[in-house]
């Protein structure tokens, strides 16, 4: 409901005074005021004695601000000017703190301020005992004096209010946490060990002692209470700068640079007769390519390490061939057509396409694990997770559950597992989280695989959806031993997949490790567009795998091919025996997803090889068959299976593609040349981004969602960064 | 408020049963449409509206000409409405009130409805409501008729804002 219904609401009522009861109540009132004047009338005549004489004021007296004495009046203006003279003293002081500590680094930081607080704690614990047994003989002596508190109470407020002078609720606990003990009327012989720590602390105290002496001329002794307040702020100082800092660098949270990617190196040329068979792992992530658009979008080039050929070119779905039984879950389309960038070459293209689940969903338990630290806190990180999860539950079912854990400084569960067509509980859960505090991603990580564990949906889909800006920073931060805990959890069926969110810190490395080893896909979500595409628009093939386990082997035939590369999928490479043993593991499929693999390869009739042939080993004599330049073995499981399936095919000379098949190598091949250009173009010669583009133009088809048309303006954007 | 009006009230004081029978027929229409607005009913209203009459029978010799009249006035009806609303709630109201508010109802049962979830919020906030958004006075006033910060009824409304459309609009799309 907005402001203007509620307006409106207001316009509606019936709001015309009836004129019968008009009347009525003009006459009830004419009576009433008949009835007034009378009684001023018979006042005026002398009849006063209905008024009771009293003593009472209109004044309430209960109201303190109405007793208005001269000595009250002056003493308050005096309490009031001291305590504004000492908040202006330790405003100032604390500026000034604030600014010459703002240069100090944070991690440098952290064990000292441990060290501070708890050598202050020690101090005062000491000192604390030792005041103790003070206490005793002194309450013993004067009994009197410590029986009244009320004065000294006085202490903490006005602690406060320097505490706030320092103008930060991070230091201000800090700060009352120090000052409680100076409740205790003897505490206050306290300050001159603690206050001694700082030189200025000197001063100050002997200002608050001034002070004290002034408001409380009944008794110097308590003059003595005062320099607890100086002491304890003293001390809370001394705590303070690091506390400040943290807080400004939270505020502030903006590291650059500090992106962190694997080294890969591109795949080299290999000869056939050295090593004919090539293997390896799918994979189906596609966070290279959001995380390129995204620095290209701010008008510069990615660094070279964030380009994955493969998930650049798997990123946009391709129109292979559908299978339509889910037994064997996927088909297998093969192209082969001219390299672009080299003529003589020809590129090889697998196309693998994923069986699509149509209206029999299974049942899916989600846990969302997110990321609630401070350096969430910025726009393209904590409110785009919760607008992608809200998306996410749109492509849910009512009967799924969704539970969410968040980490920062501890992990924690904001909402039990609930089914979806709770929406609103799952929604106002998501509203709540707010960001702040370190990330202690490992043990959020075993919170969440204990709630999947804890809601387990036999024969459905279980998996933890991670979104974090990358950083575990607390708890298992050995990279491997969160990577082995992550694939002994995917044994008892939980997976795990990664949404990226952010840029500065983002730890893509551990990421796309994490998913991997979770069976799952990491994903790198920039803009809502693309939560859009991976969460609802894809959904399905983010939530439900259909295969797992795919790996791709291709033995070359030496009498066709006489050189071989690889393009992408540098960091899948799998070793040639480990094809057929079912217990190496490798990506997997979701459904209804396209994963595309290339290879440039030299025919051995042409002479655009990279080797030069060798003078002194005979070329091999070649047999076998000239109609094919390799054979394609593929490996699957299918989930829940523990023995792999196979699917070969052989690669013919001759392909006689349709144009929507050419069409579609076509667009993988500018996608794939476009990743090499943005990795140094190692492979592609003269070609450049202009032959890119236009490639990619003249083959991008219907795009019904605009991806394709993306990648086009995103090309534009490189060779102008390029160039710049 | 015109020289007139200040003449009229100042006669109606000096106790000139005319002037005071003109002034309360002047007024009569926007302490109504006021309780109105404050009470959700017609019958309430009335009731209300009458006390606020007799109210300003008996005491228009304390109005001091301080303030607007209006202001005055505002601030009768509140009072009169307060104690009207104690008055029965002590009687009355015995059974749990349903605060789900559906948004299709008809608009006296709506604004009831809100009226009662707002007055859960707190004191003042039902006053506040009604005067800023029932009778389109600005903040500032607002705040001279509920003597407080004008701080304090953009908060209010703020808070009411926030609520209804958390209440009310429950519907969320995603």
């Amino acid at each position: 409901m907005n402001e203007q219904d509620l307006k409106r609401l207001f316009e509606q009522i019936d709001a015309k005074p009836d004129e019968s009861v008009k009347t009525r109540t003009v006459a009830a009132a004419l009576s009433a005021y008949d009835d007034a004047q009378n009684i001023g009338a018979r006042k005026d005549q002398g009849n006063g004695d209905i008024h009771r004489l009293s003593t009472k004021s209109n004044f309430s007296e209960d109201k303190p601000m109405y007793q208005a004495s001269t000595t009250t009046a002056t003493r308050r203006w005096l309490y009031s000017g001291f305590a504004s003279a000492a908040l202006l003293v330790v405003g100032v002081y604390t500026a000034i703190l604030a600014t010459q500590q703002t240069g100090f680094e944070l991690p440098e930081l952290e064990p000292t301020k441990s060290v501070q607080s708890s050598e202050v704690v020690k101090v005062e614990r000491s000192v604390e005992r030792a005041m103790d047994s003070l206490a005793s003989s002194e309450q013993a002596a004067r009994p009197e004096r410590l029986s009244a508190p009320a004065q000294l109470a006085l202490q903490p407020f006005e602690a406060d209010a320097l505490a706030s002078g320092i103008d930060d609720r991070e230091v201000s606990r800090d700060f009352q946490m120090q000052v409680d003990p100076s409740d205790h009327s003897i505490d206050a012989l306290r300050p001159p060990t603690v206050g001694a720590e700082k030189d200025s602390g000197v001063t100050r105290k002997a200002q608050a002692a001034a002070t004290a002496r002034k408001r409380e001329p009944l008794g110097e002794a308590y003059a003595a209470a005062a320099p607890a307040s100086a002491a304890a702020a003293a001390a809370a100082r001394a705590a303070a700068p690091s506390t400040i800092n943290e807080v400004i660098t939270s505020t502030d949270y903006r590291d650059m640079g500090r992106d962190r990617f694997e080294t890969i190196e591109t795949n080299p040329i290999r000869r056939v007769s050295d090593e004919p068979i090539s293997t390896f792992s799918i994979d189906i992530d596609t966070s290279s390519y959001s995380f390129m658009r995204r620095e290209l979008n701010r008008g510069v080039l990615p660094q070279k390490d964030a380009i994955r050929l493969e998930e650049m070119v798997n990123y946009f779905p391709y129109e292979y061939p559908v299978p339509d039984k889910r037994e064997a879950p996927f088909s297998t389309d093969i192209a082969v057509i001219d390299a672009p960038w080299r003529e003589g070459n020809k590129l090889v293209r697998i196309g693998i396409k994923g069986y699509e689940l149509r209206n029999t969903r299974p049942q899916t338990n989600l846990v969302f694990l997110l990321d609630v630290s401070g350096s969430m806190n910025s726009p393209d990180k904590l409110p785009l997770v919760k607008q992608s999860m809200r998306m996410l539950l749109t492509s849910l079912q009512p009967v799924d559950t969704v539970a969410i854990a968040v980490y920062a400084g501890a992990a924690g569960t904001v909402l039990e597992p609930t089914p979806v067509r709770d929406k609103q509980a799952i929604l106002n859960a998501l509203d709540r989280l707010q960001a702040g505090g370190a990330t202690a991603g490992a043990a959020g990580i075993k919170l969440a695989y204990q709630l999947a564990e804890a809601n387990l949906a036999d024969g459905g889909v279980n998996r933890i959806i991670l979104a974090t800006d990358g950083d575990f920073n607390i708890g298992i931060h050995n990279r491997e031993e969160l990577k082995g805990f992550v694939e002994r959890k995917r044994q008892s069926g939980v997976f795990l997949s990664v949404l990226g969110f952010g840029q500065g810190n983002y730890n893509n490395a551990l990421m796309q490790s994490l998913a991997q080893n979770g069976n799952g896909v990491a994903t790198y979500i920039d803009t809502l567009g693309e939560a859009q595409k991976v969460l609802v628009t894809e959904a399905t093939s983010t939530l439900f795998p259909i295969a797992a386990d795919v790996k791709v082997q291709l033995e070359f035939n030496p009498a066709t091919v006489s050189e071989y590369r690889l393009l992408g999928y540098e960091t899948r490479i799998l070793a040639e025996e480990d094809f057929n043993n079912d217990a190496v593991d490798a990506g997997d499929i979701g459904a209804g997803h396209s994963v595309t693999a290339l290879y440039e390869i030299t025919p051995r009739d042409s002479n655009s090889g990279a080797f030069s042939d060798s003078r002194y080993s005979e070329p091999k004599p070649t047999e076998g068959s000239l109609d094919e330049y390799g054979y394609l073995k593929l490996r699957y499981k299918l989930p829940g299976e523990e023995v792999s399936r196979l699917i070969s095919q052989p690669i013919p000379v001759q392909t006689d593609d349709a144009a929507i098949a050419l069409q579609e190598a076509r667009f993988a091949i500018a996608v794939a040349g476009f990743a090499e250009l943005l990795r140094g173009g190692k492979y592609t010669g003269d070609w450049g981004y202009q032959d890119a583009l236009q490639l990619a133009l003249d083959n991008r088809g219907e795009d019904p969602f605009g991806y394709r048309s993306e990648l086009v303006q995103l090309i534009r954007k490189a060779q102008v960064a390029d160039a710049m | 408020m015109t020289v007139a009006e200040v003449e009229l009230i100042k006669r109606a004081q000096r106790g000139e049963r005319d002037a005071f029978r003109l002034l309360v027929q002047m007024h009569y229409p926007t302490l109504f449409g006021f309780a109105c607005k404050y009470c959700g009913n017609r019958q309430d209203a009335e009731d209300v509206a009458q006390q606020a009459c007799i109210k300003l029978a008996r005491n228009l010799g304390q109005f001091r000409h301080e303030s607007a009249f209006t202001t005055w006035l505002y601030q009768l009806v509140i009072n009169c409405a307060r104690d009207w609303h104690k008055h029965e709630r002590r009687h009355a109201h015995d059974e749990p009130q349903d605060y789900a508010i559906q948004d299709e109802a008809e608009p006296a049962v709506m604004l009831d409805q809100v009226l009662s979830l707002v007055s859960q919020m707190g004191n003042g906030f039902r006053e506040t409501l009604t005067l800023v958004m029932g009778e389109g006075l600005t903040h500032a006033e607002a705040a001279s008729i509920l003597a407080v910060k004008e701080s304090t009824v953009s908060w209010r409304i703020h808070e009411i804002r926030k609520r209804l459309n958390a209440e009310v609009d429950s519907g969320v799309s995603v």
